[in-house]
């Protein structure tokens, strides 16, 4: 016997939990968007603008406080000021909301506080500064979204061409879901939002549509190979069928964001958290998500002509030809 | 079958070679002829650098602009014999009132002779023109352009420039600078940025030993529009102006009599007179321009500012034709050299502003280095761990796909010297992880078949063939997004695009491929009762 985590005949039915999955993600997305709205969201200085240093001394810093009255001295309002600590190293990291006086200064803002840290604390290395004026960061956002954009609208494109109109939106938005849970489950932990973050979520929804992406190709093979088309059958039937590679595949991936989240260390955290929850939502929207969704369409699809809803979903070329004629 | 194992061991001898390369030294190499000079760059995240998007004030472009409209639209008034009550520059508005109602149309006729003014109001006597779009356009074209090639000369400069240093423009108005860890301080970087080589001709009106003194002069104040500079000791490098000491204060006007814009030459010689000096050369309508200038103003003096600082002030002795002069002040070879440079990149007389900086401090950059390097192999090693526990034999087939995965990506990223950075490692142990996805749609199709009683040779071929479609839909869209993640990302987050994006291509070819390849040669022919997978 093969070393196995799902047993071959498992038959869950999966389509029949679609209606409490739904309910359980779009309770997630509306508890992100309520603590978006209440809490406000944390933009990162990629998007907000501002500026972030790390910073490191010689010695051992015991009160945080007092870098923060250096920060304070040289005239910037509410810096906030993070000891980080890894492998035995201690550092600090910076950050306050830039001030347009501030940016006329041509980023001599973070030489003053090298200065006072210097003098007031001790001795003291600026491992990395990043600085983003309010110009930039409006840009950063419109570029982001106009990639979730686009990159939707491609994969749409894709999917519809290579298999049928009708499995595109459910593939479409599956990722919608895996991109919103994501940031909503982002948001409810009280994180920051940074281009790393849109990177993770981008590449989410590479990785979504890829996993869906195998389902859908089942479900066309099988419904050109199988006599009974039962669409439902059919689908939880491929859900089943595919399910090991799924788990799989997201525990290999999540192995992966195990060893950056243990060894990459903190500049790629965000990133790295990001795409490991980014993961497991895909895992389960792929499962719970995705497959219903285009179920919904086929049953929109037939109710309005109920001739086509017999041609089957994708049914390959024959099914093609016929549309063609 | 033979051809395809030479043609697979042959691909990864190549990329391999390139791999290698990236763990040795740059010097090694070079000593070494048989090792390709190509490798991975460093992002400035990991070798420790600074990276700036600058955005040049092209406002300011349309202004100076109008300003040399103003001059042209008054002398061609002069010449009409129409004296405008008022001419000036208000913002990006060019405002011209009349003195007499009669004199409206002659002012139009003038600013329409320019071709790229067009009247946008009028007030009373007052007309307000602007210019025309497509001349804004051209002129904030024109300004970008020159503010990246000054600062390209500046920053790649041939004697004393920064090695590997990136300056290019990024979308329509801003320059990117990209200088490696370790040459320039952040202050000394912008030290570049700092000095406008803006090049003026300034008639002095007064002139004392200090400020207090000249101010003295003038117990009611100063003249209106006029302002005190100042001639200065040549200063130490990296010292700033304000902190060198005070020969001479000169009362100028605020309005430059003349600018450097009509430059067009300037190089530096030694002269017997003033030691080294640097000579300067206008085009025909700056000479024209200097020759009225100088020959107006005869045994007045004209200072000559850089960038706001009087370099010399000579007493004009004749009319200057043919629009040559040249500079003194004390300056050692170097500082003429250095002088000439700037004058012949042009000035910068656009400001500019930092818009978006980050700075890695080598150190950093070299831990994140490591702490990547760790993540890699953490991640290589679990990932195939738990394939050859899964797999059985089949799992290290998939190991060995993935290996060579591993190598050709680092091998085609060091062909295309695409550049590595921390996000870009991410991407890369990221990468191993989907990689094997495409082995785990193989062999989890290979198990389904083998449990319908296929034989195993049936089994491995329709798996391989059922899967490949799924393999390619799934990898093409991952692709889709990488692409669109690699057009609007910027720094740190392309490199992630480019690791995922290669990744994706090579993960395709080594992990369908090689394990079909592998199990061509076992189990092959022979007969088997049980795959081991």
């Amino acid at each position: 016997m093969p070393t196995q985590i799902i047993p071959p005949d498992t038959k869950i039915d999966f389509l029949g939990k679609a209606r409490l999955a739904v309910t359980v993600s779009v309770l997630i997305i509306l508890a992100g968007l309520a603590s978006a709205l209440i809490q406000g969201v944390r933009w990162g200085i990629d998007f907000a603008g501002g500026t972030e240093m790390q910073v490191r001394f010689e010695q051992k810093v015991e009160d945080t406080g007092a870098v923060r009255d250096a920060v304070e001295s040289v005239g910037v309002a509410e810096p906030t000021v993070v000891r980080v600590t890894e492998g035995g190293r201690e550092a600090f990291t910076i950050n306050f909301a830039s001030k347009a006086e501030e940016e006329e200064k041509q980023g001599q803002i973070a030489d003053r506080i090298q200065a006072a840290l210097a003098e007031q604390v001790g001795p003291v290395e600026v491992e990395r500064v990043e600085f983003v004026g309010p110009k930039v960061g409006a840009e950063l956002r419109r570029d982001g979204t106009q990639a979730m954009l686009i990159s939707g609208v491609l994969i749409l494109l894709y999917v519809g061409l290579r298999f049928n109109l009708q499995f595109a939106p459910g593939g479409v938005v599956a990722l919608i879901h895996d991109v919103l849970v994501t940031a909503s489950i982002w948001q409810l932990l009280g994180q920051t939002f940074d281009l790393q973050v849109l990177a993770a979520l981008l590449a989410i929804i590479g990785y979504s549509i890829n996993d869906t992406i195998v389902i859908f190709d089942r479900i066309r093979e099988m419904i050109s190979t199988h006599t009974t088309h039962d669409i439902v059958e059919v689908t939880n039937r491929a859900v089943n069928l595919t399910l090991s590679r799924t788990i799989l595949t997201s525990l290999l991936t999540m192995l992966s964001v195990i060893a950056l989240l243990a060894f990459a260390g903190p500049v790629v955290f965000p990133f790295t958290a990001t795409m490991g929850i980014g993961i497991i939502v895909g895992c389960y929207s792929t499962v719970y998500i995705a497959s219903p969704v285009m179920l919904l369409m086929e049953r929109w699809r037939s109710q309005r002509d109920p001739k086509a809803g017999k041609a089957k979903p994708g049914g390959g070329k024959r099914a093609k030809a016929a549309r063609a004629n | 079958m033979r051809w395809r194992v030479i043609g697979v061991v042959a691909a990864l001898l190549l990329c391999g070679w390139y791999t290698v390369a990236n763990f040795v030294s740059a010097e090694t190499r070079k000593a070494t002829p048989f090792l390709p000079d190509d490798v991975m760059r460093l992002g400035l995240d990991l070798q420790g650098g600074i990276h700036w998007v600058l955005g040049p004030d092209l406002d300011v472009a349309i202004e100076h602009e109008l300003d040399v409209m103003r001059g042209g639209i008054r002398e061609e008034l002069e010449e009409k014999k129409v004296e405008p009550a008022r001419i000036a520059v208000d913002g990006q508005q060019l405002v011209i009132e009349a003195a007499k109602p009669e004199d409206l149309e002659a002012i139009r006729a003038a600013a329409s002779e320019t071709r790229v003014l067009h009247e946008v109001g009028a007030e009373g006597q007052a007309l307000r023109f602007e210019l025309t779009p497509q001349w804004q356009a051209e002129v904030r074209e024109r300004g970008i352009q020159q503010v990246l090639e000054v600062l390209r000369r500046r920053v790649d400069d041939p004697i004393q420039g920064v090695q590997e240093s990136v300056v290019t423009r990024q979308g329509s108005d801003r320059v990117l600078i990209q200088i490696p860890g370790g040459q320039l301080d952040r202050e000394q970087a912008r030290g570049l940025l700092r000095q406008t080589g803006f090049l003026e001709f300034k008639l002095v009106l007064d002139r004392a030993e200090n400020e207090e003194l000249l101010r003295k002069k003038h117990p009611d104040g100063l003249p209106p529009d006029t302002e005190i500079v100042f001639e200065r000791e040549r200063g130490l490098p990296g010292q700033k102006p304000e902190d060198r000491r005070i020969l001479a204060a000169y009362l100028v006007p605020k309005a430059p009599d003349l600018t450097g814009d009509f430059l067009t030459d300037a190089r530096s010689s030694l002269d017997n007179r003033y030691g080294w000096i640097v000579n300067f050369a206008f085009n025909s309508e700056g000479a024209r321009r200097f020759a009225k200038l100088t020959g107006d103003n005869v045994g007045k003096q004209l200072a000559i500012l850089l960038d706001g600082q009087v370099y010399s002030a000579p007493s004009l002795q004749t009319r200057i034709g043919g629009g040559r002069g040249f500079i003194h002040g004390r300056f050692s070879s170097q500082d003429a050299a250095d002088l000439a440079v700037i004058l012949r990149a042009g000035s910068l007389p656009i400001p500019v502003q930092i818009e978006e900086e980050r700075t890695v401090g080598p150190a950093l950059g070299a831990e994140s280095i490591r702490r990547g390097v760790n993540a890699s192999i953490m991640g290589m090693v679990l990932v195939a761990a738990f394939a050859c526990w899964y797999y059985k034999l089949a799992g290290v087939y998939a190991t060995i796909a993935l290996l060579a995965n591993l190598i050709m990506l680092i091998g085609i990223m060091s062909m295309a010297r695409a550049t590595l950075t921390m996000p870009g490692i991410a991407g890369l142990v990221l990468t191993l992880g989907m990689a094997i996805d495409a082995n785990v749609i193989i062999y989890e199709r290979i198990r389904e078949e083998l449990a319908v009683g296929k034989s195993p040779r049936a089994a491995i071929r329709t798996g391989f063939n059922k899967a490949l479609w799924t393999i390619l839909d799934a990898q093409i869209t991952t692709l889709l997004v990488a692409l669109v993640l690699y057009q609007y990302g910027t720094g740190p987050i392309k490199g992630f695009a480019v690791s995922l994006s290669i990744g994706i291509l090579t993960s395709v070819f080594t992990s369908i491929v090689i394990p079909r390849l592998l199990f061509e040669l076992y189990p092959g022919n022979r007969p088997v009762q049980a795959l081991s997978i």
